[in-house]
């Protein structure tokens, strides 16, 4: 049992638990649910194993060592002589000179391999372990649905998938996959699809989901423009050299191993797109709200847990690419901060319980990217913690949510029930667990990854101070190959792309480069910075809101639930009540033996000298910590004094927003502005494409349809059925050939 | 006989054969294409076979060999073949019909169209053909002169 | 057009008519008297048929007229009585409007026919056209009238389908043959080219054939033909004779079979009859 042998068990079980789904789950009917659910229970015990066989393999070394196993399957396609860089591209894409053998004439080929590293493992349990929470606890939700076999499938169509996704040794494979979350997705979300809104969702979610895709593919074509390989270990040709990959050891060991300038630029917005896309952060942000039409099972397992958080990933796994382009950094923590902000803000004042959640998703997946574009080992690691804790505390919020709507007969509108706490009080206990973690109310696990978050954004806006702290734990990192003082080394890596330029045309570009570049500054950092801490109070309100008006003051129970107002079964509450345990205490335990951090430094992507060189020992910092604490416990206030006890029915709070809650009831008008501004030109174009189409084009096919008929109707009086007309045109026939011939001769 | 038939050019014999052979096949392909009787059809093709025939014993005469001959033997025979089979398909296509016209099978033509009808048809000739009278002579038959006049056309 | 053949060359009665311009009217007036004498709807009577004829007449007076002289006056004057019967009776059996009228026309035909072929030295063909011919087949035919059309004349036998397009295409159907046939000459018979040595290997039978002449015309002629009818043509004769046998079976088969269905007499087929 080889870690490549494992590696692969875990997207085939799923893969074999869907089939299996889909040729037997009619006939299974009422089992058809225990395919997916022992196939995905196989895979995550597979993949808790291969955790363990990464993090031993790790030893206990303090040196950062990369630890990768790639398992490569078979080759998909070969090109032979695909990529063969002109002679001048050296000089017009510096930094790219890995060797000179490397940048031969080389083949394009496409390698289904798979790779193990410490962040495959951690995203492989954070997939496999809530998926198959989430697969139990749909048992007792969709049972009696008539398409209780097809929401298995799909959902183990999607856990393949995204093991896939995350597993995957090169980008086309990630692309590939990308696609496939997505179509599975864009499946779940329109589940019901006889709901028009369900439809509607999906058709958007699809929709808005492609404007990223584009950017990956674009980003895809740029990065074997540039690189030669789209894989990310090292290949060997079949003379022994090295082709370095993308993420391979070689390239990672070169320090002018990445292209920065102009196109590293390009390459690291376009996967930043596309991670917007997927992610929901802003200006894409606007499908996640509505995807929440799906089934609650699948909104917590794709639109909170993992699949919205492949943008992180993503942008995770291509550090290297990112550390090259201190631009391309700024704007992922810029973008993810303000989606933090005007998602918390929007949430603020959402009645639909899903919908609460589904904003606060798109403003933790923010605070991903807020801290991802730092730039840090501290960062990466802080983004990748707060993706594992998110993952367990918004699915058990989300499952929670699931089970009010379940015992409420489909009603989520938090205005029309209340005081359930009496009624269901597992579902109130793990909820408010849940959303403690959610608040970063220390001990629970969002305190923990959300404080080093913001440590990692107050070491950019303050570098003095951690410098400082730094140098006092220096002695802990050990062999760090620091070839360039820290402060500038960011800025050297991004200013080689553009000396490298004597184009005339670059070099303007390039200064508008250096404008993007020039948002790396401290002042920005220390806004991003605050913004984040009030991201962080308003996160603690509208969540506790949510707690205060579903389960305090007086029992409440809509029409809609009749009799059957109960605490739902317990395949239900058992999940609700496992994901509670890691939602206390991972943040807690992860954070105090530093084992994530310490783990996931040894990701390839990670041991790049351009992020060794920023590793700080972890350090708790106090005054942050406080900090959050405060604004939190704040937000808990507010909301406490605005909804706790028998005012939870009442929206007095809301009244003392004045003019702003429209504005953020309606979500800032954002779909309203996507309608006018693109989805009403498009109509527009799309009417009078359809004029066009319908008076010329169809006219024009009309006329050629109508042509021979015009002509046959002509010919058509030669077919009287009279034998000797027949005979007497044969007869014709004949002479006129043999007068041609004659005349010929 | 035989002082005529040694006598004349070859060539010019063959000449004059072959064209009075080809007088006859054009005549009977008028008629083929032409008259409506299946059975003057019929004759007409017959008429084309004879055409036929005499162009190929003219040939024969003139290379002075029997091929053409035997030929037209083979002619006379797979003509009274052809006759007989046509002649049980025209027994047949009149007892469907009951009209030995060959415009009365019109299924072939297009659907739209309407059957091709003769809107024109020269009236019948009613004058009383002349036949020949015999000078009477010895005792006069007791045949029914009326029934005798039954059939105005032959 | 150019290598017009010389039909009508060194006749000297017509030289100040090209042979193409002479062919022409020949054909041209053919086309008319056919159209003439056809039977048609409209006004067509006595008149016109007897302009028909008498063009027709004109046409085979052109004919003989131009035709090649075979050097002996009574020669001439039989081949040339002959085949008048044989063409006039023709043409009667294609315009007569009776089918009657026109079976007996045809049987005079025949018997010109047979003088033809007598001309030309197959006695025993002219004697076996006559016997098969006149004798069984168009017996047969009058059967067939008798049985189908005891009322006598029909409308559809006092009407054509296109006389006019079927007169025109006989005609240049004519044309084109007496072109063919005039090309001939002695100097290069068409048919007796030495065959070239690819067509020679290709094939053996070739050879085989005695290209020398033998001479027609001896008394033991009618015993020659037998003797290659049943020598070289055995195989031949043998198939024509179960090629008979066939047709009488199938002729047989095909009358029991088709009586069953003689009630299948569809509407749609008398709809034209009585118009």
């Amino acid at each position: 049992m080889t870690p490549s042998f494992l590696l692969v068990l875990v997207p085939l079980l799923p893969l074999l638990a869907a089939i299996a789904t889909v040729i037997g789950g009619r006939r299974l009917g009422a089992r058809a649910h225990l395919p997916a659910v022992v196939g995905i229970a196989a895979a995550a015990v597979v993949a808790l194993s291969l955790l363990v066989v990464t993090a031993r393999s790790r030893g206990n070394a303090e040196t950062p060592r990369p630890i990768d196993v790639v398992a490569p399957l078979w080759q998909w396609a070969t090109v032979e002589d695909a990529y063969a860089p002109a002679s001048d591209s050296h000089a017009a894409v510096p930094g790219t000179a890995v060797g000179e053998d490397a940048y031969s004439a080389r083949p394009f080929s496409i390698s289904i391999a798979l790779r193990l590293d410490p962040l495959t493992a951690t995203m492989l349990v954070i997939i496999t372990s809530v998926g198959l929470l989430v697969a139990i606890y749909s048992i007792g939700y969709m049972h009696d649905d008539p398409g209780y076999p097809r929401f298995f499938a799909l959902v183990a169509m999607f856990v393949f998938s995204m093991s896939m996704l995350v597993a995957a040794s090169n980008f086309l494979l990630v692309y590939v996959f990308w696609e496939a979350v997505g179509a599975c997705s864009y499946l779940l979300i329109g589940f019901w699809f006889q709901k028009p809104e369900a439809a509607k969702a999906a058709k958007k979610a699809f929709l808005v989901n492609r404007i990223g895709d584009f950017g990956l593919a674009v980003g895809v074509f740029l990065l074997w423009l540039t690189y030669g390989t789209l894989d990310f270990h090292d290949t060997f040709s079949p003379d022994g050299t090295i082709l370095p990959g993308i993420l391979g050891q070689t390239r990672l060991a070169d320090v002018s191993g990445y292209v920065g300038g102009i196109v590293g630029t390009a390459i690291c917005l376009l996967l930043l797109l596309a991670a917007c896309g997927k992610s929901a952060q802003l200006p894409l942000h606007v499908w996640l709200p509505d995807a929440m039409e799906g089934p609650t099972p699948a909104s917590a397992l794709i639109h909170a847990a993992t699949m919205v958080t492949a943008g992180v990933y993503l942008v995770a796994r291509s550090a290297p690419l990112f550390m090259a382009c201190p631009g391309a950094l700024v704007t992922v923590s810029i973008i993810g901060t303000t989606t933090a902000l005007v998602a918390a803000l929007i949430g603020t004042v959402q009645n639909d319980l899903k919908r609460v959640l589904a904003y606060s998703t798109i403003s933790q997946l923010g605070y991903m990217f807020a801290c991802l574009g730092t730039g840090t080992l501290l960062g990466f690691t802080a983004a990748i913690f707060h993706l594992l804790t998110h993952a367990f505390f918004k699915a058990l919020l989300f499952l929670g949510a699931g089970s009010v709507m379940h015992s409420m007969g489909g009603v989520i509108d938090m205005r029309r029930f209340g005081g359930l706490r009496k009624l269901m009080p597992i579902t109130a206990t793990t909820f408010l667990i849940g959303s403690l973690a959610l608040a970063g109310i220390a001990p629970f696990a969002g305190f923990f990854s959300k404080d080093e978050i913001l440590a990692s954004l107050h070491s950019k806006g303050w570098p003095d101070v951690h410098h400082s702290a730094e140098n006092e734990h220096h002695a802990l990192i050990p062999d760090l190959p620091s070839t360039r003082s820290r402060s500038g080394a960011m800025h050297d890596v991004g200013y080689r792309g553009v000396s490298g330029d004597n184009d005339h045309s670059n070099s303007k570009k390039a200064s508008a480069l250096v404008g993007l570049d020039a948002l790396n500054q401290p002042a920005v950092w220390k806004t991003l910075f605050w913004m984040a801490l009030v991201t962080a109070g308003l996160t603690a309100f509208y969540t506790f809101r949510a707690v205060f008006m579903t389960f305090t003051g007086p029992l409440r129970i809509p029409d809609e639930a009749g009799d059957h107002a109960h605490e739902s079964p317990s395949v239900m509450t058992t999940p609700l009540l496992i994901l509670a345990i890691p939602a206390t205490l991972i943040g807690f335990v992860l954070f105090t033996t530093e084992g994530l951090a310490h783990f996931l430094a040894a990701t390839p992507s990670f041991t790049a000298p351009s992020i060794v060189e920023t590793a700080t020992a972890s350090v708790f910092h106090w005054d942050l910590a406080i900090q959050g604490t405060l604004a939190a416990a704040l937000g808990i206030v507010i909301a406490a004094v605005g909804h706790l006890g028998r005012r939870s029915d009442g929206p007095q709070l809301e009244r003392w927003l004045g003019p702003i809650r429209p504005f953020l009831e309606n979500r800032m008008f954002i779909d309203q502005l996507y309608a006018a501004v693109i989805v009403k030109p498009i109509e527009a174009v799309a009417f009078l494409a359809a004029i066009f189409d319908r008076s010329f084009i169809d006219r024009s096919v009309r006329f050629f349809a109508h042509l021979p008929l015009a002509l046959g109707s002509v010919v058509r009086r030669l077919q009287s059925g009279v034998l000797q007309r027949y005979a007497l045109a044969g007869v014709i026939g004949v002479l006129a050939i043999i007068v041609f011939l004659a005349w010929r001769l | 006989m035989t002082t005529l038939l040694l006598l004349g050019t070859s060539l010019a014999l063959l000449q004059n054969g072959l064209v009075v052979g080809a007088i006859l096949f054009s005549l009977g392909l008028v008629g083929i294409l032409s008259r409506r009787n299946l059975i003057v059809m019929f004759l007409c093709a017959e008429l084309m076979l004879q055409g036929i025939s005499v162009s190929l014993v003219a040939w024969s005469r003139y290379h002075g060999d029997f091929g053409g001959h035997v030929l037209v033997i083979f002619v006379l025979s797979v003509a009274a073949c052809e006759a007989a089979i046509a002649l049980v398909f025209v027994l047949q296509a009149f007892t469907r019909t009951g009209r030995l016209d060959s415009s009365a099978w019109q299924s072939l033509r297009e659907t739209t169209l309407d059957r091709s009808i003769d809107h024109e048809i020269p009236s019948l000739d009613t004058s009383m053909p002349s036949f020949p009278r015999l000078t009477p002579a010895g005792r006069s038959p007791d045949t029914d002169e009326q029934a005798g006049m039954q059939r105005e056309h032959v | 057009m150019t290598l017009f053949v010389h039909l009508f060359a060194g006749t000297g009665t017509f030289e100040f008519l090209s042979p193409g311009i002479l062919l022409a009217v020949a054909v041209t007036c053919l086309a008319a008297s056919l159209y003439l004498l056809l039977p048609k709807s409209g006004r067509h009577g006595k008149t016109s048929r007897r302009v028909g004829w008498l063009i027709g007449l004109i046409t085979l007076g052109l004919f003989i007229a131009t035709g090649q002289r075979l050097g002996n006056l009574g020669d001439e004057a039989v081949f040339l009585i002959v085949s008048l019967v044989a063409v006039v009776s023709a043409v009667a059996t294609i315009t007569c409007r009776s089918p009657v009228y026109a079976a007996i026309w045809f049987a005079l035909c025949l018997a010109g026919v047979s003088g033809v072929l007598l001309v030309l030295g197959a006695q025993f063909l002219g004697v076996a056209t006559i016997v098969v011919y006149a004798g069984a087949i168009l017996v047969m035919f009058l059967f067939v009238l008798m049985l189908a059309q005891p009322s006598g004349l029909t409308t559809s036998d006092r009407i054509t389908n296109e006389p006019m397009l079927s007169a025109v295409a006989g005609g240049v159907l004519l044309g084109l043959l007496s072109l063919s046939i005039g090309r001939l000459s002695a100097e290069e018979p068409l048919c007796c080219r030495p065959p070239s040595k690819a067509a020679a290997l290709g094939a053996a039978t070739v050879e085989k054939i005695p290209t020398e002449s033998v001479d027609l015309l001896t008394s033991d002629q009618v015993a020659r033909l037998g003797g290659e009818l049943f020598g070289r043509h055995l195989v031949a004769v043998e198939a024509v004779g179960i090629l008979l046998l066939v047709a009488l079976i199938g002729a047989i088969a095909i009358v029991s079979n088709g009586l069953e269905g003689s009630q299948v007499e569809t509407s749609s087929l008398h709809e034209g009859s009585r118009s």
